[in-house]
């Protein structure tokens, strides 16, 4: 068999998540995973996403606005753009995410569709 | 003075021009402890009413067109729960029907009270502390519409939760469905146990739901049909709603998987689910699916909806994966996390 030449294009991007949902999150985990790409684990709250920070390899996160410790999925989405790791909020409050747009790439509205969700994590390739 | 410690809906303003007007009733009012600001100039009298006083008394000879007109924008820029009483001291000689004609009109939406100087203590201590009364009523008003407002955002945020996940369970039950049949049933179940668990946390009237809540009205169908075949225990523990109501998906799915393939199916298998709990400053919570006596189990080649909902939930919730171990004399499922991610403070 032809061993294919990696291209940039096929290399699966490792995701996280921030939502306290679980079963959108186990929704999202599955498109991800289907889309051929590494759903590296989720957090419900900023606090949580702070505390596991540091173990964290991803090349994006997907937010939602309303976490478990209150709307603060913009607050978080800027504490990653600090650190130089990229965002797209995933929600029903558009509105407020456009209001957050400078913190994130995009804004994907709920529920979430696979050919969408697509489209904007390939926005996490750079 | 009193000026620097009034504070909103709490005081009367006083504005009475003459001689010692203000100081007397002030002192007067002061002595049945209705606490009084004294509005010395009308310089400022936008910002003594933007403190928000509880009423507003002033003498006739207070109402200058220019105060009339400010008390008039202040009328205006009223909330709508908000109607001040203004206790309006006459001369003796006034013309009392055109006095009130006139600020009748100029300040609608206040609550007009009208006394003839020479009045008695008594007259007028009675009609301040009813104007007062008033205006705690609407004070009232105002918390009873700001909570109604508070809780119409929760609910919304509440329903669209739910919409969500409702959305989700469908999207992965299409997904995993071999025929439409079997989507509706399996949909059905799923909508099923939310909807109790959901139920139970709203007869709880708190927003905690113990474990043996979830597991009692989760297992419950399948309790009353095989009885004894199925137990569960373990100590008293109190969790979130969402993380309940996960924990009820989570059964759900698992007895489901026992009824339709594993210990459950067949006459003589049986299920416990035991959790347990350590002690220490930073206790930890593990829970056992365990099954026996049903088919032999085998490692599926792939993992169905019930499997990955359990792993992610249960991995959300306790902040490690399920473990799954599939011995041949049954299925074992096990998990466990600090308490302090799922539990309710008791």
């Amino acid at each position: 068999m032809q061993d294919p030449t990696p291209s940039r294009l096929s290399r699966p991007l490792r995701i996280f998540y921030l939502e306290d949902n679980p079963l959108i999150v186990f929704h999202v985990e599955q498109m991800v995973e289907d889309l051929g790409h590494i759903f590296v684990g989720s957090a419900d709250s900023f606090t949580q996403l702070q505390d596991i920070f540091k173990d964290l390899e991803v090349d994006g996160v997907l937010v939602d606005i309303d976490l478990k410790d209150g709307p603060t999925g913009p607050q978080a989405a800027a504490w990653l753009k600090e650190r130089g790791i990229d965002s797209v909020f995933v929600t029903g409050q558009e509105q407020v995410a456009a209001a957050h747009g400078n913190v994130s790439l995009a804004t994907l509205g709920k529920p979430v569709l696979e050919a969408q969700l697509g489209e904007k994590l390939e926005l996490f390739r750079t | 003075m009193t000026k620097n410690t009034a504070s909103l809906f709490d005081h009367v303003l006083i504005l009475a021009p003459y001689r010692r007007d203000a100081e007397y009733l002030a002192h007067l009012l002061g002595q049945y402890e209705v606490h009084c600001e004294i509005g010395s100039s009308t310089d400022d009298l936008s910002g003594l009413l933007a403190n928000a006083p509880a009423v507003l008394m002033a003498t006739h000879e207070a109402l200058t067109p220019v105060v009339i007109s400010s008390v008039a924008e202040h009328v205006r820029s009223q909330p709508d729960w908000s109607e001040i009483p203004i206790v309006v001291l006459l001369d003796r000689a006034s013309n009392d029907g055109r006095v009130r004609t006139q600020l009748e009109r100029a300040w609608p939406r206040s609550r007009l009270l009208f006394y003839r100087r020479p009045v008695t203590t008594v007259e007028l201590l009675s009609g301040v502390q009813s104007a007062l009364l008033a205006r705690h009523r609407q004070r009232d008003v105002r918390d009873h519409i700001e909570r109604e407002v508070e809780l119409r955002r929760e609910l919304n945020h509440r329903v669209k939760n739910i919409l969500a996940s409702v959305s989700s369970i469908f999207e992965m039950t299409r997904r995993n469905a071999t025929s439409v049949e079997a989507l509706a049933d399996d949909f059905r179940g799923r909508l099923n146990a939310l909807d109790k668990v959901h139920s139970a946390v709203f007869k709880a009237e708190t927003d905690n739901i113990s474990l043996e809540d979830v597991a009692t009205i989760t297992l419950e169908p399948y309790r009353s049909t095989m009885g004894h075949r199925i137990v569960f225990g373990g100590p008293p523990v109190m969790l979130m709603a969402e993380t309940g109501t996960s924990l009820a998906l989570c059964l759900h799915e698992l007895a489901t998987n026992a009824s339709k393939y594993g210990a459950l199916s067949a006459p003589g298998g049986s299920v416990s689910f035991v959790w347990s709990t350590t002690g220490g400053p930073l206790p930890e919570l593990a829970l056992e699916w365990q099954e026996s006596g049903g088919p032999l189990v085998e490692t599926p080649a792939q993992a169905g909806y019930g499997t990955r909902y359990v792993r992610a939930a249960l991995g959300g919730i306790l902040g490690t994966k399920p473990v799954f171990h599939f011995e041949p004399q049954g299925l074992r499922v096990t998990a466990e996390g600090p308490l302090s991610r799922i539990s309710a403070a008791t």
